[in-house]
C-alpha cells in the first residue's frame, strides 16, 4: 500500500510534470479575471497589499487579508504546483522555529507571534503569487518595463519562460542518458542507500557539465541571433519603447478591481472595532 | 574602426556569459526548490545550493556578468515563475549572492590553480552563507515585537540560524560548491571558451580586482541587503512603537496610511525614472 502511494507521488513529481505545471502557470491562464487586468494596476496592488500586512498586528485583520489575497490567488488559477511549494514553505519554516522555541522553553504564549508572522508572510506571499504567477510573463515584463525597470530584467523574464522547457527537457535526456550506461548502486541495506544518494547526486552534477557545454553554445547563438535584429540598439531606443509598450491600457474592469480592493482594505481596517461592537 | 569593434565584441560576449549564467543557475536553482529536503533529527540534508554553477562560471568567464546573471535567474526562474517572489526581501539574496560570486570570480587569476580555485568556492559559500544568517537573525529582531519578551525565542533563533548556516557549510559547501567546482573547471577550462568565442583566462588577460573600492563596494552593499530585508518586515515595529502612546486603531491606520503613500511614492518615482531615462 505505502510502496504503491510513494510511487503514485514519484509519477507525479517527474521532470514532465513539472515542466507542464511551469509553461501551465504561465500561458495556460490569461482568460482569467487577473490576467484581463493591466499590468500595471496590478503592480500598484501588489505594492499595497505586499506591504500593509507588515503593519498589521491583529490576528482577525490579518486572517481578513489572508482570506482576500487567496481569493485573489483562486481567481488567478495558479497551477497546483506552484500552492504546494508555498504551502510548504510557509508553514515548513515557522512551524520548525516554534518547534526549536519549544525546545528552549517556550510555550503557547509563543504561538500567537509565530502566528501573526505566518500570516503575514502568507498573505504577502499570495499576494505576489496572484500578481506574478496570474499575469503571463509579456505582459508582466512590459509592465516592469513601464515602471522603468531595467531591459534587462524584461528580457530575462521573457527568454527564461522560452529557454525552461528545452533545458528542462536536455536536462533529463542527459540524466536518462547517465542512467542508461550507468549502472545504481542496490539500495536495500544502509550503506547500499548512502552510496545510491552519493551516486544520485555525483550524476546531476556530472550532467551538468555537458548541459553548460550545450548551453554556451546556445547562447552564443541567441545573443547573435538578437544582434542581428539589432537587439541592443533597440533596447536603448526610446521610440521602440513606446511601441512595445502601446498595448497596455488601464479599463473599466481595473477601476472595479481597485475600487473592490480598496473597499475591502477598509473593511479590514474597520473589523476589530466591529468585532468590538458585536 | 578597430577599438569600437573590439568593444562590441566585449560587449555582446558579457550578454553571452549573462544569458549561460542565468538561465543554467536559474534551472538549478528551479530543480533545488522542487527536490524535497532530507531530515535526520535536526540535520537538513538539502540540495538547494547548486553554487558551483555561477562559481565555475565566474572563475572562467567576466565575473560581474556572471555574477548578476546568476542572482537574475534565481529571481526570474525559482522567484517569478513558481510565484515565491517575496518583494523587497528578494534584494537581500540578489545581493548576497552576486557579492560572492563576483568575489570568488576576480580572486582567481589562474583557473589552472586547484588551490586557489577551492579556496574561493568555499570561501563564497561560507561568506555568503553568514552574510544570510546575519540578515536572517536580524529580519526576525525586527519583525516580532518584544523580541526578548516571548520565551524561547532569541535562543532559538540565534540557534536555528546558527545551527543551519554551519549545516549548510559543511554539507552542501563540500558537496555542492566545493567538490563540483573542482571537478568542473579543469574540465571546462579551455573547451568552454571557444564555444563564446573567447580566449581562456590567463593571469595575464584575467580580471584585475580593485582591492580597496571592492571591499567597501560590498560592505556597501551588504548594509544595503540587510536594510532591505529588514524594511520588508520592520512594519511590525513600527506600529508597536506606535501603539504606545495612540490607539491601536490610530496606529494601524498611520501604517497603511503609510503603505498606500509608500505604494504610491514609489510608483511616481518609478515612472519619473521612467520618463526621464526615456526623455
Amino acid at each position: 500500500m505505502l510502496e504503491k502511494l510513494s510511487e503514485n507521488v514519484m509519477d507525479k513529481v517527474s521532470i514532465d510534470y513539472v515542466r507542464n505545471q511551469v509553461l501551465k502557470n504561465a500561458y495556460g491562464n490569461d482568460d482569467t479575471p487577473i490576467a484581463a487586468l493591466d499590468p500595471r494596476v496590478l503592480i500598484v496592488w501588489y505594492l499595497f497589499f505586499g506591504i500593509a500586512p507588515w503593519f498589521m498586528g491583529s490576528v482577525p485583520m490579518l486572517l481578513a487579508m489572508f482570506l482576500f489575497t487567496a481569493v485573489t490567488t483562486r481567481l488567478a488559477r495558479v497551477a497546483p504546483l506552484v500552492l504546494v511549494i508555498f504551502a510548504v514553505g510557509v508553514f515548513a519554516q515557522t512551524g520548525y522555529m516554534f518547534v526549536a522555541a519549544l525546545v528552549f522553553g517556550g510555550n503557547a504564549d509563543t504561538l500567537t507571534p509565530l502566528l501573526v508572522l505566518t500570516l503575514k508572510v502568507a498573505s504577502c506571499s499570495l499576494a505576489s503569487i496572484t500578481v506574478f504567477s496570474g499575469l503571463d510573463p509579456d505582459r508582466l515584463s512590459s509592465g516592469l518595463l513601464w515602471f522603468g525597470f531595467p531591459e534587462r530584467l524584461s528580457f530575462s523574464i521573457s527568454f527564461a519562460y522560452r529557454i525552461l522547457p528545452i533545458m528542462m527537457e536536455e536536462l533529463q535526456n542527459i540524466l536518462l542518458s547517465f542512467r542508461l550506461r550507468g549502472r545504481a548502486p542496490a539500495h536495500d541495506t544502509l550503506l547500499g542507500k548512502l552510496r545510491w544518494l552519493v551516486y544520485q547526486v555525483k550524476t546531476i552534477v556530472q550532467s551538468f557539465y555537458p548541459l553548460m557545454l550545450n548551453m554556451a553554445k546556445r547562447s552564443r547563438t541567441t545573443v547573435e541571433a538578437l544582434e542581428l535584429k539589432g537587439y541592443r540598439y533597440a533596447s536603448a531606443n526610446p521610440d521602440v519603447l513606446k511601441i512595445r509598450l502601446s498595448s497596455l491600457a488601464v479599463g473599466s474592469n481595473d477601476a472595479v478591481f481597485i475600487a473592490a480592493s480598496a473597499a475591502y482594505a477598509l473593511f479590514c481596517l474597520a473589523l476589530p472595532a466591529l468585532l468590538e461592537v458585536l | 574602426m578597430s577599438v569600437t569593434s573590439a568593444e562590441q565584441t566585449a560587449q555582446s560576449h558579457k550578454l553571452m556569459v549573462f544569458v549561460l549564467s542565468m538561465s543554467l543557475y536559474g534551472l538549478a536553482t528551479l530543480v533545488s526548490e522542487l527536490i524535497p529536503s532530507v531530515q535526520v533529527g535536526i540535520v537538513e540534508f538539502s540540495v538547494e545550493f547548486f553554487l558551483f554553477i555561477p562559481l565555475t562560471l565566474a572563475m572562467l568567464f567576466d565575473p560581474l556578468s556572471v555574477a548578476l546573471g546568476a542572482a537574475t535567474g534565481e529571481l526570474v526562474f525559482s522567484e517569478i515563475m513558481l510565484g515565491q517572489f517575496g518583494g523587497i526581501g528578494e534584494v537581500e539574496k540578489f545581493l548576497t549572492v552576486s557579492i560572492a560570486v563576483y568575489l570568488a570570480g576576480t580572486v582567481v587569476h589562474d583557473p589552472r590553480n586547484l588551490k586557489l580555485v577551492g579556496v574561493a568556492a568555499f570561501g563564497a559559500t561560507a561568506l555568503q552563507l553568514a552574510m544570510s544568517a546575519g540578515v536572517d537573525i536580524l529580519k526576525v529582531v525586527f519583525a516580532v515585537e518584544e523580541f526578548e519578551a516571548v520565551p524561547g525565542l532569541p535562543e532559538s533563533v540565534f540557534f536555528t540560524e546558527g545551527f543551519a548556516a554551519v549545516n549548510d557549510l559543511l554539507f552542501s559547501g563540500i558537496l555542492f560548491c566545493l567538490l563540483p567546482t573542482l571537478f568542473l573547471v579543469p574540465r571546462l577550462y579551455g573547451k568552454i571558451e571557444p564555444l563564446l568565442g573567447m580566449k581562456p583566462r590567463t593571469p595575464e588577460n584575467a580580471p584585475r580586482p580593485v582591492v580597496g573600492r571592492l571591499a567597501a563596494a560590498s560592505v556597501a552593499l551588504f548594509v544595503v541587503a540587510a536594510g532591505a530585508a529588514c524594511l520588508s518586515e520592520a512594519g511590525m515595529s513600527i506600529v508597536e512603537w506606535e501603539a504606545d502612546w495612540a490607539g491601536d486603531m490610530q496606529a494601524i491606520f498611520v501604517g497603511l496610511l503609510v503603505a498606500v503613500v509608500i505604494a504610491l511614492v514609489a510608483c511616481y518615482c518609478l515612472f519619473r525614472s521612467a520618463k526621464l531615462s526615456r526623455a
